[in-house]
């Protein structure tokens, strides 16, 4: 097995609310190997989408400790979790949160620009990840002009812009129909095939069925682990 | 992608509000424009009319810098002293009354007079007919073009001339001119009636034999500065004073009440620009924060996020700001034409005046309230919960 990409010891996220504290996690803890496809199910409000986002540097764990590359993140500065979320992390979300006023290349091309990437080159890769999600026809249109399933590709396609080491997925295919649902979990199992490692939040159990290992989220805590396709 | 472009595209995104907020800039930035133009418009208009008139010198009786009812005794020999001077090129005696001129059939049109020594240095232009001359038969008058246009003679036309020239003393008896021509005076207002004669012509007019003088007009010749301390020296019972103390004490007295109303109205204007400002980027981030959010999980960091949002406030107050300046310009001319109906101002003066660093200013003050208007949306932006938002986003 490879060294963790991932290293989650003893999570736990508290929300102060009005009507008390809620435990959102309690004592999570998860390494997810590099090339891992890991997917995380649970009823709403089980804690999957708030374990992803501590995964994937957007938000802090309340105690425990999370690592990344075998480095603590949790004491960063803004800094450098934005850089690490820019150069390592690769986020696709349920509404795609596409810039409207951008085309689809512009969007791939946003986060490579954002890390520096020359003009040329982000041409190329932009390209590139057009035609790996099958949308290079697709390349001058806004999302406006887009269906569900091709805005969620060009949102893959933004997120592997810096060719990123771990894509972190929440219900990808919650916005789309069966179809779309099916292509969309197909093209991410190409991208973990391609060496990228992948972690999905998700309601559907088809597309958890994908991963080579499920954690069964319930009451913020991991109720179980499933392994095997 | 930079800044600019991210910020220019989520203003195209909404045109009907960008254009609205650009309207908004350009009416707030065209009232401060016109309101930085009349902070100093007066001043800078009433220096360029005093250095107009070729003499950059006056002395008076009093520490009064202008004619204010006390004279100045034997006043030709006072000129003579002056004139002596080696930093003073030219001195005229300068004297005033009121008065009315008599025409034929009994009508009167009241007018103010000046007698003024024919030099070759003189405040007014002709504009038609010939200047005042000593050898002429009855004695030389030049009137402005109102007072032509009142009395409706001709150049080489005689005419009575009644003065009055003390308060409280009896109408003089009339005298005649004869008319040799029209002229423009600076200081006139535009329905102002007025004459000049020669300072002999004029006492005479008066019927006293009093050697008067309401002000010595003195062009120096190495600088008003050396002049006023020589004048000083020699005559310590003068009062001189340069064309640029004359500006600086009516900067302080005469003109306080534009330059007030000018600072308050700026202030209301730059509130009004902030408010509007601040309101129109704070709707534009609440309505991105899922977006906002987004770009943050992407590798944005605070900082850039931030930067973004201002840069639309600049863009948005760089195009308003640009466009405030024609608005105001002509506001402006406008607003000059209004002001300058008062009576007593002269027609060549100016409550607008244009000069390159009231751009500077301008420009100067839209960039600090753009960074103070931004303030608050880009704290908005800085502080935004990644995670939580994204949440809201969709659970909402």
């Amino acid at each position: 097995m490879s060294a963790p990409i991932v290293d989650a010891r003893a999570l736990g996220k508290v929300f102060p609310m009005g009507g008390g504290p809620v435990h959102a996690l309690r004592d999570i803890t998860v390494q997810v190997p590099a090339g891992e496809y890991l997917a995380i199910r649970g009823p709403s409000g089980c804690g999957k989408s708030t374990l992803l986002h501590i995964l994937g540097c957007v938000d802090t764990p309340t105690s425990g400790a999370l690592l990344f590359d075998g480095r603590e993140v949790g004491a960063l500065p803004d800094v450098a979790r934005s850089n690490l979320r820019l150069r390592s992390i690769g986020f696709v979300f349920q509404r795609f949160f596409l810039l409207p006023m951008l085309t689809a290349a512009e969007n791939v091309e946003v986060p490579q620009a954002e890390a520096g990437v020359p003009k040329a080159e982000r041409r190329r890769r932009t390209s590139e990840l057009l035609d790996y999600v099958g949308l290079s026809h697709r390349a001058d249109h806004r999302p406006s002009q887009l269906s569900g399933g091709e805005a969620q590709r060009v949102a893959i396609a933004r997120a592997l812009a810096n060719k990123p080491r771990l894509l972190l997925a929440d219900e990808p295919t919650g916005e789309l129909d069966r179809s779309n649902g099916e292509h969309i979990a197909e093209l991410l199992d190409r991208v973990q095939a391609d060496g990228t490692t992948v972690v999905v939040v998700t309601h559907d159990p088809s597309l958890a069925e994908r991963a080579a290992r499920r954690l069964i989220m319930r009451d913020g805590q991991i109720e179980r682990e499933e392994r095997g396709r | 992608m930079r800044a600019f472009v991210f910020a220019a595209r989520s203003l195209v995104r909404q045109p009907g509000r960008t254009a609205l907020g650009i309207i908004g800039i350009a009416a707030v930035g065209a009232l401060l424009f016109d309101m930085l133009l009349l902070s100093r418009g007066l001043v800078v208009s009433f220096r360029d009319l005093l250095d107009s008139v070729g003499f950059d010198v006056r002395v008076t009786a009093t520490d009064s810098p202008l004619p204010a009812g006390v004279r100045m005794k034997d006043a030709t020999l006072a000129a003579a002293a002056v004139a002596e001077l080696p930093e003073v090129a030219q001195v005229i005696p300068m004297r005033t009354a009121s008065g009315e001129i008599v025409l034929p059939g009994g009508r009167t049109v009241a007018a103010g007079f000046t007698g003024m020594d024919p030099s070759t240095r003189r405040p007014w232009t002709i504009v038609s007919g010939q200047d005042l001359s000593p050898l002429t038969t009855p004695p030389a008058i030049v009137i402005n073009e109102p007072l032509s246009d009142a009395i409706g003679l001709p150049i080489g036309s005689e005419l009575t001339l009644r003065a009055g020239c003390d308060p409280g003393r009896a109408v003089s008896t009339p005298r005649t001119f004869r008319l040799v021509g029209v002229a423009q005076f600076p200081f006139d207002d535009e329905a102002q009636n007025t004459a000049v004669v020669s300072r002999d012509a004029l006492r005479e007019a008066c019927g006293d034999d009093r050697d008067e003088a309401d002000m010595l007009m003195v062009a120096s010749s190495g600088g008003s500065a050396a002049a006023v301390a020589a004048i000083k020296a020699k005559r310590p019972d003068l009062f001189p004073i340069t064309n640029e103390q004359i500006v600086a004490r009516m900067q302080t007295e005469g003109f306080t009440y534009f330059r007030q109303i000018s600072a308050v109205l700026s202030t209301i204007t730059l509130i009004f620009g902030f408010l509007l400002i601040t309101v129109l980027l704070t709707v534009s981030v609440n309505q991105r924060l899922a977006e906002i959010a987004a770009l943050r999980a992407l590798g944005f960091s605070r900082m850039r996020a931030a930067a973004d949002v201002f840069v639309q406030g600049a863009l948005l107050v760089g195009i308003g700001g640009v466009l405030a300046v024609p608005l105001g310009m002509a506001l402006s001319i406008w607003l000059d034409r209004i002001l300058k109906a008062m009576p007593g101002i002269p027609a060549a003066m100016h409550f607008f005046v244009f000069e390159p660093r009231t751009l500077v200013t301008h420009a100067a003050l839209l960039l600090a309230t753009t960074l103070l208007a931004s303030a608050y949306p880009m704290w908005l932006v800085a502080r935004l919960p990644i995670a939580s938002t994204l949440r809201n986003e969709v659970v909402g």
